[in-house]
């Protein structure tokens, strides 16, 4: 092959790139690239996001009638929160305030105290402007929601919403938590069957939330369910769990753990199976046991999953609501309706300005509690 | 030696087994955590086939042994009275699979694209266009005002203001704020957005349609394909790209070419993870659905408030037949995972 | 065809790494761009690609400018350090990548990629996917892919650097030979003099984004143009020793060497390759150093000496033999010394 051959190919490709139409547009495409591939993204997210979001907070200002077709709008400021915090609605969404109990003062107090010394040891640490604006709004969900419960649940009346949903998550989430990671650690041991559990542990996660809670119901019946023998056995034949709110809770938690479980299970699995070998190994030569491995070998290298995994459980945990629909239509009363559902509620009584102040406010706890997470727990792990 | 009996039960013998003791316990929960897991899927199954009084006359356990197993439940719902389920179960379908491939595929673009090219919108225009559009959004809720004319006011007014205040922004934001913003989304329970989202729909006369839902699953699930595919992107190797690009490929090309192949592995959980949200969605569905495009979750859950009580043997047929979709995509992704798995030593 | 780039500079942000390069490659030559890591070479390299892009300056290829042109219409083609086979295809389908873009009829695809593979001696592998392949065959599929379409321009990022060294030796060889056989300009990208040296008609030296000399292998070694040069080509690096040039006369410690010249420099440096220099006795030689190590390499040894603060080495013959710390003689040609200015690394003997 000679050079000048050569040099006659190479003229001939180099002449069919420019030029023509079709070539021309395939350059601007690709000039613009950069916004092509963004842009779908970004206007979804604007139209059915954030337009929603600003349009939900006007909403939430307003008091709206619809009358046929349309809807009148009329601007009332912070008129609906001020009825669900102080009002009529103060029962449903906060719950009912009486005396508070001596044990209600101490935990309003422990509350407090430990607030007052969260502030002051972090005014000692050397606080910056923005740690200290977005610590403010995570102290003052603390507090309000501390002397919340113990003006409520701890003095002996029944909590709204705000408390409901708190429990599914807090609670919820804890317990799911720490079963999903055990489970996760068993199944790194050495053990037979391995694969078996693996699949069989992540099927709850394929059934739909509204089948589960179907499934719950029949489990729980204590007349027809499959427990029903052992409940007449125990004398509690005709103990109707649905109109007990703690039991009803409780059903519900289950059947949100049954579920999210896997979820848990199945993420710290795959990040205790790619700790690498050989940390283990060492220890193993220096003759720690399992569980002293998993503690301070293994768990300090999977926190940053564990902690990022429990934070995306609580977000989605906060939008309970197919479950206490199912399983109890939030009842007894409204000891198991979640905020989502409230909202639900008010949308179905056609108040569409308390329904989106409710959302508003599920919004603003939960983005309090998520962003503090993220920052005081999830970022700390990460860079530790 | 002499060991004590609980050095013996629980001390290993050797690095790769337990003792005995730890077995016993480890098998144990593991077992017990299994019978947790299988004892409702087992109930709701053989409940399909039981018959009202099996159901009604306290609980029976065994198939053949303590009842005599019945197809009536699964005639009923395929046989004599199938038009409502297969509607809404072909209903689920479409927007379950629209949706997910909508929102992987426009995911996966602009998860590619913040981890491929860099971004800095200045933050004074951002700004500008938030408060515009609450304005725009003030006008038409207060006054009235149409919502057309509202928005291309709006629009018109932020490009006006961007041009003539752009230069004075330096604030600039950087892709690390937009991914944050837009996986920020997941955050926002669906709740909030739910009835400014039924009211445009209502506007543009969309409501009960496939496309209005698929168009908000596709929204709500597009935080979670970004979170997931940006780190995936960002371990393909940029020279595998730089080097198509030189071989003449757009980006484009070079997306579909080399980049999504790449990421099957990524792509093939998120998917799946994405038909499972979507599939078994049920509050969004409840708004923008009546009866045209109803979906399974609805339907379930409609089942509840019927005049006869809950059947509970006609449920059980139901959520049975709602978990075959997800195994089926599970089975064939379970492909596609292990061979991404099989190619994913990328450079030797 | 050609490349030129004119006073070519780049920055990322505040930073400038590369200040005003211009170079001008002709047609079918082999141009090595060396330098050490960050020394803004791979950055050149990538802006010619158009995977940068040019903060000033032009960019022309074959007469056409390019500088704001996308990278697939520069009609270059480029091989990776990574060789950056697509894990997904097979070897014919990678060599055939650019061709498929190009939309070429398949008959025609797989005439040519077979052509191509014959000729790097691939055509046995052409349904393996590249991870079944050595680093050998790789860097075969890499160079294969680049040619295929017979680009204007190779451009090569250390190509060789993930090779061991045999292999290297090798393909350095099988390098040189294509390049001369399709006579495609080439600009190449290393660190490593030796590639450097043996593969360039021409070598760019860069240091800190700034071009050092830019010569015939022969003119950058024996010929440098500053000190940093002298200092980077030749293996051990050029001797020097630091001290001052008095009316021609370069003063070290004790020593006073005739220059041949009648420059004055407070701080100089004097330049000595380790093979113009011959070990004699203390009694003769211009220099006068201590024995600090001598190392038998095999056809040779290597001494080092010690003279003031500065290392000398000096290639002697593979009987020489002496004890530690005893005082020897260095002695050279005249005509052999190079004179810097420390403070600026000019030459200042330079002649011609």
């Amino acid at each position: 092959m000679t050079t000048t051959d050569d040099t006659e190919r190479s003229g001939e490709t180099r002449a069919a790139v420019p030029g023509g139409g079709r070539e021309r547009l395939a350059d601007w495409l690709d000039r613009h690239a950069q916004h092509i591939f963004i842009w779908p993204a970004v206007t979804m997210i604007l139209i059915f996001s954030i337009f929603p979001l600003v349009a939900s907070f006007i909403m939430a200002l307003s008091r709206i009638r619809l009358r046929g077709g349309s809807y009148r709008v009329r601007f009332v400021w912070f008129q609906n929160f001020e009825k669900q915090l102080f009002g009529s609605e103060q029962f449903h969404f906060l719950g009912t305030f009486g005396g508070m109990s001596i044990l209600g003062w101490v935990v309003a107090l422990l509350v407090t105290g430990g607030i007052v010394w969260w502030v002051l040891r972090y005014l000692m640490s050397g606080p910056t402007v923005v740690g200290l604006v977005g610590r403010l709004f995570t102290w003052g969900l603390v507090l309000g929601v501390g002397w919340l419960l113990a003006a409520t649940f701890f003095s002996g009346h029944p909590f709204g919403t705000l408390g409901t949903t708190l429990f599914y998550v807090i609670f919820g989430c804890g317990v799911q938590f720490v079963i999903g990671v055990g489970l996760a650690f068993l199944c790194s041991l050495p053990i037979k069957g391995r694969s078996f559990f693996r699949v069989v542990f992540f099927v709850p996660l394929m059934i739909t939330p509204i089948g589960v809670g179907y499934a719950f119901r029949m489990m729980a019946d204590t007349t027809k369910g499959p427990f029903s023998p052992a409940w007449q056995w125990l004398g509690l034949g005709d103990f109707a769990w649905a109109a007990d709110p703690w039991a009803a809770r409780f059903f519900i938690m289950i059947g949100d753990s049954w579920q999210w479980i896997p979820f848990i299970f199945v993420v710290m699995l795959a990040a205790l199976e790619s700790v690498p070998r050989d940390y283990v190994e060492a220890a193993q030569v220096d003759g720690a046991s399992s569980w002293e491995i998993f503690k301070d070998i293994t768990w300090p290298q999977v926190v940053p999953v564990a902690a990022t995994v429990l934070l995306i459980r609580v977000i989605e945990a906060f939008k309970i609501v197919d479950l206490p629909n199912i399983m109890t239509a939030g009842g007894p009363g409204i000891a198991t309706e979640s905020m989502t559902l409230h909202a639900l509620f008010a949308w179905r009584s056609l108040d569409l300005g308390q329904s989106a102040a409710v959302a508003y406010l599920l919004l603003f706890v939960t983005v309090v509690t998520c962003v503090s997470f993220f920052n005081l727990v999830v970022l700390r792990r990460i860079r530790a | 030696m002499s060991r004590t009996l609980m050095q013996r039960l629980f001390e290993p013998t050797s690095i790769r087994d337990m003792a005995i003791g730890t077995k016993v316990i480890v098998y144990s929960i593991l077992l017990f955590w299994t019978a947790f897991v299988l004892f409702p899927i087992y109930w709701v199954l053989i409940t399909s086939f039981k018959t009202a009084v099996d159901v009604n006359s306290g609980p029976v356990f065994l198939p053949f042994i303590d009842f005599q197993p019945s197809l009536h439940a699964w005639k009923e719902l395929f046989v004599f009275d199938y038009e409502d389920t297969l509607k809404a179960y072909v209903n689920s379908l479409i927007i379950a699979l629209s949706s997910t491939a909508a929102s992987v595929l426009i995911g996966s673009m602009a998860a590619y694209a913040l981890a491929r090219f860099e971004y800095r919108p200045k933050f004074g225009v951002v700004l500008t266009f938030v408060l515009v559009m609450i304005a725009a959004f003030y006008a038409v809720g207060a006054y009235g005002v149409d919502w057309r004319l509202a928005s291309a006011s709006g629009i018109a007014v932020f490009v006006f203001l961007a041009i003539a205040l752009g230069r004075y922004f330096k604030a600039r934001l950087s892709n690390g704020d937009i991914l944050f913003w837009m996986i920020s989304q997941r955050i926002l329970a669906p709740i909030v957005v739910v009835v400014p989202i039924y009211m445009m729909f209502q506007q543009v006369r969309l409501l009960d349609t496939h496309i209005a839902i698929i168009l908000t699953y596709t929204v709500i699930n597009l935080p979670i394909v970004i979170w997931l595919m940006y780190d995936f992107f960002r371990s393909i190797p940029i020279d595998l790209e730089e080097s198509a690009q030189l071989d003449g490929a757009t980006r484009i090309g070079v997306f579909w070419d080399i980049v999504l192949p790449l990421s099957r592995t990524g792509l093939a959980a998120t998917t799946l993870l994405v038909m499972i949200l979507s599939w078994n969605e049920y509050l969004l569905a409840l708004f923008l659905s009546t009866s045209r495009a109803q979906t399974m979750p609805i339907l379930v859950a409609a089942m509840n408030a019927g005049e006869r009580g809950i059947l509970w043997w006609s449920m059980s047929v139901v959520i049975i037949v709602m978990i075959i979709p997800v195994i089926v995509l599970a089975i064939i992704l379970q492909r596609y995972i292990s061979k991404g798995l099989l190619l994913g030593a990328v450079k030797g | 065809m050609t490349v030129v780039l004119d006073k070519v500079s780049k920055s990322f942000g505040a930073v400038k790494v590369l200040h005003d390069l211009s170079l001008e490659v002709q047609d079918g030559e082999f141009l090595v761009l060396l330098g050490a890591s960050g020394s803004g070479k791979s950055t050149a390299l990538r802006m010619i690609a158009g995977l940068e892009t040019v903060s000033e300056g032009t960019i022309h290829i074959s007469g056409r400018d390019v500088t704001n042109e996308l990278p697939k219409n520069r009609d270059v083609a480029m091989v990776f350090q990574s060789y950056a086979l697509y894990p997904h295809k097979t070897v014919a389908e990678n060599i055939g990548y650019p061709l498929k873009i190009r939309r070429l009829a398949r008959a025609d695809m797989e005439a040519q990629v077979r052509d191509v593979a014959q000729q790097v001696q691939l055509d046995e592998l052409l349904d393996r996917y590249p991870k079944e392949l050595s680093g050998g065959q790789r860097q075969r599929v890499a160079l294969a892919r680049a040619m295929v379409r017979r680009p204007a321009v190779f451009l090569m990022d250390e190509p060789l650097s993930n090779l061991d060294a045999k292999l290297r030796g090798h393909m350095r060889a099988e390098l040189k030979h294509m390049q001369h056989e399709l006579g495609i300009t080439t600009i190449y990208v290393t660190h490593d003099q030796v590639e450097a040296m043996t593969l360039a008609h021409r070598v760019a030296l860069l240091e800190g984004g700034r071009l050092q000399q830019l010569a015939t292998p022969r003119a950058i070694y024996e010929d440098p143009e500053n000190l940093f040069v002298a200092q980077f080509i030749g293996s051990p690096p050029m001797n020097v020793a630091h001290g001052t040039l008095e009316g021609g006369t370069f003063i070290v410690g004790d020593d006073r060497v005739a220059t041949g010249g009648s420059e004055t420099v407070r701080n100089a440096v004097i330049g000595l390759r380790a093979e113009d220099c011959r070990v004699v006795a203390p009694s003769e030689g211009q220099l006068h150093a201590k024995l600090f190590a001598n190392e038998l390499i095999g056809d040779h040894t290597l001494v080092t000496a010690k003279l003031g603060e500065d290392t000398l080495s000096i290639k002697a013959s593979k009987d020489f033999e002496a004890g530690f710390d005893e005082a020897i003689g260095i002695a050279f040609d005249p005509d052999k010394i190079y004179l810097f200015d420390k403070d600026t690394g000019a030459r200042i003997d330079r002649r011609g």
